[in-house]
């Protein structure tokens, strides 16, 4: 479904992604995991045409993406859930998931009704704020936001960064989900743990190269993981 | 008697300077630069419209229609040409590259229709109301261009809060990045932006020149500056905010020009400027950001 064949990707003069190749097939939970800085939301930037690597190449669904624009590809079923969430705070909650519509041609009355079923905590502030929101909140509305371009794979940011335990495995818990109702999932993750638990694979990311990939309870097996990621 | 005479005149100088004042604080709003060549926009659309009405003898409606699409063809032609390729460079350069656009649209000017003022022909045509025994005049450009801007104000607000294209121009405001990842083109999104505000600019223009006939090529510039300070004043990027702030500095500018002097008013705008930004830094319907982490 996704495939990205050996990407560079550079920040100005810093060489960031140094030749980085991995596939997401359909139905699948990839996780990314790696410390902070080994450029795992770079890839998932490049991936979704906000940066575009400067060799290599990307495919989703068969077509090349590698210098598509980010806006475009939300056309083709693809979804980013930046990190830190990036809603827009003086909105509404009902005005954020429209714009997670922005592409679709009708109102999206059956999607909302699902997206409230999932979360009922945005149906209760659906007009307030959103900035008004709570980190969970937010992060639930971030998602959803997403789910409104009904995407084939989505891509998640460190959809646990700053949240209470309770609420990272609620988080968890609706990946799951989603992924039960047939989207594929990209996850990148600094919570290692809890990313092995549900990916089907994973790949590990130091310093822009993917130096170690398996399915996700051979990775938690893994010693080198334990060690770097899992806290021993 | 008087008083009344002054705020009412303040009040129509004042709309014109709120329908500038929209186009600069939709664009700050949205593309996050100042385009200081906005008000020679304004003197654009006033050319445009003289041009047709004095030498072609078509209606005022007409050349009000034709001077809106030729100044939004201009706004997105200088925002593709000039603005589109220094995205994401610092904003001074942008700056700079706006004065220089001002520049070159008034040397352009100049280089059309020459330097000498031409006598613009109010669009109105309807009578002026002697109210309370002719104490007080209004005239129908007064009436006019406080209908206009109202209306203006009320349109736009309604745009960004109903319209799909609105809502995206609010998201293209917040999160750019965030905004392309909805599907929304940014480029599109401002390239429309700069669109709305220039046909803004050239309605802002008749009205103006109906106001006050004389036109030459620096005619925007001066009502450029002083519709920025009122964005200012009334909180840049904020819609109801541009057109307080207007209304606010035409009755200043128009009571200090009567009252203390002519060639202070001016100086007496910024001052207020300086205290209304020294007690609400963000002016006075600037956006307070909520926030919680």
């Amino acid at each position: 479904m996704l495939k990205i064949d050996d990407i560079h990707v550079y920040y100005g003069a810093i060489h960031a992604i140094k030749g980085v190749s991995f596939e997401v097939h359909e139905g699948e939970i990839v996780a990314l995991i790696g410390a902070n800085g080994a450029g795992k939301s770079t890839i998932l930037k490049t991936v979704s045409g906000l940066m575009h690597p400067r060799t290599g190449h990307i495919s989703f669904m068969g077509k090349d993406i590698t210098h598509t624009d980010a806006y475009q590809l939300v056309r083709h079923g693809l979804a980013h859930v930046p990190e830190g969430r990036r809603i827009f705070l003086q909105m509404s909650v009902q005005e954020n998931l429209d714009m997670g519509g922005f592409t679709q041609k009708s109102v999206q009355k059956e999607e909302l009704d699902r997206i409230f079923q999932l979360f009922p905590r945005l149906k209760e502030r659906r007009y307030q704020v959103a900035g008004t929101l709570s980190g969970g909140e937010q992060q639930m509305l971030a998602m959803s936001r997403a789910l409104m371009s009904h995407p084939k794979l989505m891509m998640l940011d460190e959809p646990s960064m700053g949240l209470a335990p309770i609420l990272v495995d609620q988080i968890f818990d609706i990946i799951k989900e989603l992924h039960a109702a047939g989207t594929t999932i990209l996850l990148v993750e600094q919570n290692a743990s809890k990313a092995l638990q549900i990916a089907d694979r994973a790949y590990v990311l130091e310093t822009g190269n993917i130096t170690l990939s398996g399915t996700g309870a051979e990775l938690a097996r893994s010693d080198d993981v334990k060690k770097a990621y899992l806290g021993g | 008697m008087q008083l009344i005479q002054y705020l009412i005149n303040g009040i129509s100088i004042g709309s014109v300077y709120a329908i500038i004042a929209l186009g600069y604080t939709m664009v700050y709003g949205i593309a996050k630069m100042l385009n200081f060549a906005h008000g020679d926009i304004i003197m654009v659309g006033a050319y445009v419209s003289f041009c047709i009405t004095s030498y072609l003898g078509l209606p005022a409606v007409a050349s009000i229609v034709v001077a809106m699409a030729v100044c939004m063809l201009l706004g997105i032609f200088i925002e593709g040409l000039a603005y589109r390729p220094l995205r994401g460079t610092p904003s001074l350069t942008v700056l700079i590259t706006a004065i220089g656009v001002s520049y070159f649209l008034q040397n352009a000017a100049q280089l059309i229709w020459g330097t000498a003022p031409k006598n613009f022909t109010s669009v109105v045509t309807m009578e002026p109301l002697h109210l309370f025994d002719g104490q007080l005049v209004i005239t129908g450009e007064v009436i006019l261009t406080v209908i206009v801007s109202a209306a203006v104000m009320i349109g736009l607000t309604l745009f960004t809060s109903k319209c799909k294209m609105g809502k995206a121009m609010r998201a293209v405001s917040e999160d750019r990045d965030a905004a392309q990842l909805m599907g929304i083109n940014v480029n599109l999104t401002i390239s429309t932006t700069f669109a709305i505000g220039s046909a803004l600019a050239a309605v802002a223009g008749v009205l103006l020149c109906s106001t006050v006939p004389t036109l030459q090529p620096t005619t925007g510039s001066m009502p450029g500056i002083r519709a920025f300070t009122a964005a200012v004043i009334g909180g840049i990027g904020s819609i109801p905010g541009a057109m307080l702030g207007g209304i606010v500095l035409g009755v200043i500018e128009t009571f200090s020009k009567k009252y203390i002097s002519t060639d202070f008013s001016d100086a007496i705008v910024f001052a207020v400027l300086i205290l209304i930004l020294l007690v609400k830094p963000a002016g006075l319907l600037g956006k307070q950001t909520q926030e919680k982490v």
